[in-house]
């Protein structure tokens, strides 16, 4: 990745208290570029997710600002940034008892007229597209008809993340992908990810806990602990020094 | 390097919480007091011993019980059960002799009656002959239109219910109301709804609507569509959020969170609510056709204050298999669903 891509999301001096008084995020400010692959890492509790709930407006800062395409996340633009922004889950965030032909439109709704969307009336170009997706993730057609909560773990992500292919979104965030994966699962996921945002020209901000992953998968690597940045540099610049600092050091009491 | 040794440390100490807190003690105390108290207040001690001398009567034959007598008394007088119906003809309007219902045919009876001659004085032994159509199986066919009407009623008492109900849930669920004030005013219409019984509205109802099926079926409708929006609005908060978040993630409105992430979670179990639902007002149908809301309840009572017992039987009978078969049926259909 040239440095001399435009910045498609950055962070300015985003800072997140909750309502509880803990603090998740202090000042942190970053670019990614477009097309880029940036991974969050930082130990459980360091506030990746709620940096990457701060891009599609499902957390808001409390002070600090994302900007999208140096536009603002607003309330008001929400609507707009998020057929732009698409989500992938650590849980999946699939309905288990739905069949996987319902769960992806799910993520066609804001296209979807509600009246249509209610009465199951779905258009037919994101029929067809769904199935396309499905089968670039490696499902087959049969998959479609099965109830989510019926396929693997690695089965449910793939659905995931044709999901979140449905609306061409610029951006994607993805929240622990790969946690409840095993490793081998894990490596292919994270490489259909990576594959498959390439292919799009997606802007990639995935969290992780696998250093190896990150290595591996990463353009850029932003670390977090206890909501301050402590490095952001492209993965090449970074030594395995670096890597442990993240997870070695104790939080304080 | 030693080592750890195995076994506890000594410095730590380890010690579970204990299975009976004082706490727990005193409270399972103060149940048994309040236990002891109400069934003095509702005269359990003689209920034992009334049941304890029916049971040992019963078995050794030997003693008087007033429970054991008063049961005989209604067993002798139920069995056996009401079939047939009998009927005089020249109580049947316009009666066509050459097409009589099914299986039915005519008897003529002699009855004697004593009767005072005006003139002599004497009692005089009269005899008058009359013809009833008689029907096999009449009263049993009555009975199975009632309970096909009691259905009914329970049937459209239900279908009101889930009408009242989804409005009312979707209000009443804390995480899809619009507004605080709508979720109070939608909680408190479905708790007003709950705590009306059938029985009470179904009163009302039939000064309103006059004696037949409209006030069961309100009535009916009424208080389960309190105990539907209350359960419905439960199952949409406690669903699981993250397929929601998920949704709300894409840019999905309200409408489209409930019908894509939460109805698929929670349908299944709302089919079995509606089921019991269906189930109990039947019962409840049976019930309140006591005070005239039509149905098989409005039979039974009408052949209870005419003390026709035998009658009486057949129609709990009837009302016995019906619930059975309902019961049935929607036990299969729920091991079908989960």
């Amino acid at each position: 990745m040239s440095p001399l891509q435009p910045i498609h999301v950055a962070f300015r001096t985003v800072s997140k208290t909750f309502p509880d008084g803990t603090q998740a995020l202090k000042d942190v400010s970053f670019d990614i570029a477009r097309g880029a692959f940036c991974v969050l890492l930082g130990p459980s509790g360091s506030g990746k997710s709620t940096l990457l709930r701060c891009v599609n407006g499902l957390a808001t800062p409390t002070c600090g600002e994302v900007f999208i395409d140096e536009q603002a996340v607003t309330d008001k633009g929400l609507p707009q940034i998020r057929r732009k922004v698409s989500m992938i889950h650590q849980q999946f965030g699939l309905v288990d008892r739905a069949s996987v032909a319902e769960n992806m439109m799910g993520g066609a709704l804001a296209e979807i007229p509600t009246w249509q969307a209610l009465l199951g009336l779905y258009p037919d170009h994101f029929k067809t597209k769904a199935c396309e997706l499905l089968q670039s993730v490696g499902l087959s057609p049969e998959h479609l008809q099965r109830r989510a909560g019926d396929l693997s773990g690695g089965q449910r992500q793939r659905v995931g993340i044709a999901r979140a292919l449905m609306l061409d979104p610029q951006i994607i965030v993805a929240d622990e992908p790969v946690a409840s994966l095993d490793p081998r699962i894990s490596q292919e996921i994270m490489e259909l990810l990576r594959q498959a945002a390439r292919r799009r020209g997606v802007t990639v901000l995935c969290s992780l806990h696998q250093v190896a992953l990150a290595r591996e998968h990463a353009d850029q690597i932003v670390g977090l602990q206890r909501g301050v940045l402590i490095f952001n540099a492209p993965v090449e610049n970074l030594s395995d020094g670096d890597f442990s600092d993240i997870y070695d050091q104790e939080p304080a009491a | 390097m030693n080592p750890p040794p195995l076994g506890l440390s000594q410095d730590a100490r380890w010690t579970y919480p204990k299975a009976l807190s004082l706490r727990t003690i005193g409270l399972f105390c103060i149940i048994i007091a309040i236990l002891l108290i109400t069934g003095r207040n509702v005269e359990m001690g003689r209920m034992v011993q009334l049941t304890a001398s029916a049971v040992s009567v019963t078995a050794t034959g030997q003693g008087q019980s007033q429970v054991a007598d008063g049961l005989a008394k209604i067993g002798s007088s139920l069995w056996p059960l009401q079939i047939s119906e009998t009927t005089e003809i020249g109580r049947i309007d316009s009666f066509d002799r050459s097409r009589l219902p099914w299986f039915s045919h005519i008897e003529t009876r002699t009855e004697q009656t004593q009767t005072l001659n005006p003139e002599t004085l004497q009692m005089d032994s009269v005899s008058e002959t009359a013809e009833y159509l008689v029907e096999p199986l009449g009263y049993l066919g009555h009975v199975a239109v009632k309970l096909v009407e009691t259905f009914e009623i329970a049937l459209w008492g239900t279908v009101i219910a889930i009408l009242i109900s989804l409005p009312l849930a979707f209000f009443s669920a804390s995480n899809m109301a619009p507004n605080r004030l709508a979720y109070t005013v939608a909680r408190s219409i479905v708790s007003f709804l709950r705590a009306i019984p059938e029985l009470v509205s179904a009163l009302f109802l039939v000064l309103a609507y006059g004696f037949g099926p409209i006030a069961g079926v309100l009535a009916l409708a009424l208080h389960a569509a309190g105990f539907l929006g209350k359960f419905y609005a439960e199952d949409i908060e406690n669903a699981d959020t993250k397929p929601q978040e998920a949704l709300t993630a894409v840019g999905a409105n309200r409408i489209k969170v409930l019908r894509f992430a939460i109805l698929p979670q929670v349908m299944a179990q709302y089919i079995a609510y509606t089921l019991y639902v269906l189930d109990r007002n039947f019962r409840m149908a049976t019930v309140i056709g006591l005070v005239g809301a039509g149905g098989i309840g409005q039979e039974l009572k009408g052949r209870f204050d005419m003390y026709n017992y035998h009658h009486v039987a057949t129609i709990l009978v009837g009302i016995f298999c019906t619930v059975f078969v309902i019961d049935q049926l929607s036990a299969r259909l729920r091991r079908r669903l989960f």
